[in-house]
């Protein structure tokens, strides 16, 4: 178990690592298209990479002691199945908006806005599981 | 199904939070086990009789 746990730690720092390289090589690359309201899409890169970073250091320093049973892991797969059936009803929904008046946001925001959405379906359907089933 | 969890605990003077801990679950899963909200898998049965100073199964969970 401390293994495997290990192997995701290094795993969550390699890629916040990846993400920070990425973004300085996109910065020596002078690509300096406007996203997510940074100025370039290196920068953006660099933050969420430090941000990941911070997050899985203070995770690893509070050491707190998580219990994952088998009826969570249970609950878990029921939100996931819930979140799929949502993701293709929005994009149906989605299709047939787009179909009466043209969504005309930035590629960027819009994934950022779906992803965001998927992870607060997510979130609530485990937590209302969790509480009532 | 039924359940004599809570019947066995209270005789041992365990409380929800004791039996969590002893067999690596949380509270609100006893809690659920409790209410027959949940049906356990036969490695968490075994877990529950043994914490439970019991000789079978049986005696705790009832079809």
């Amino acid at each position: 178990m401390v293994t495997k746990n290990k192997v995701q730690i290094a795993w969550r720092y390699g890629f916040a690592i990846v993400l920070i390289i990425t973004g300085l090589l996109t910065l020596s690359y002078n690509l300096k298209n406007e996203f997510l309201g940074f100025s370039s899409i290196g920068t953006w890169l660099i933050y969420v990479g430090f941000i990941m970073l911070a997050v899985i250091t203070l995770q690893l320093i509070s050491n707190k002691k998580r219990i994952v049973d088998e009826r969570m892991q249970l609950i878990a797969s029921k939100a996931g199945r819930i979140t799929f059936l949502a993701i293709i009803i929005f994009s149906f929904v989605i299709m047939i908006i787009d179909g009466f008046k043209q969504i005309t946001i930035p590629y960027s925001y819009f994934m950022s806005y779906f992803i965001c959405g998927i992870i607060f379906i997510y979130i609530v359907s485990y937590r209302l599981l969790l509480k009532y089933s | 199904m039924k359940t004599k969890i809570k019947e066995y605990r209270k005789k041992l003077k365990m409380t929800q939070e004791d039996l969590a801990n002893k067999v690596e679950v949380t509270r609100q899963t006893i809690n659920a086990l409790e209410q027959g909200k949940y049906n356990p898998s036969l490695e968490l049965a075994h877990k529950i009789k043994k914490a439970l100073k019991l000789k079978s199964i049986e005696e705790v969970f009832i079809l």
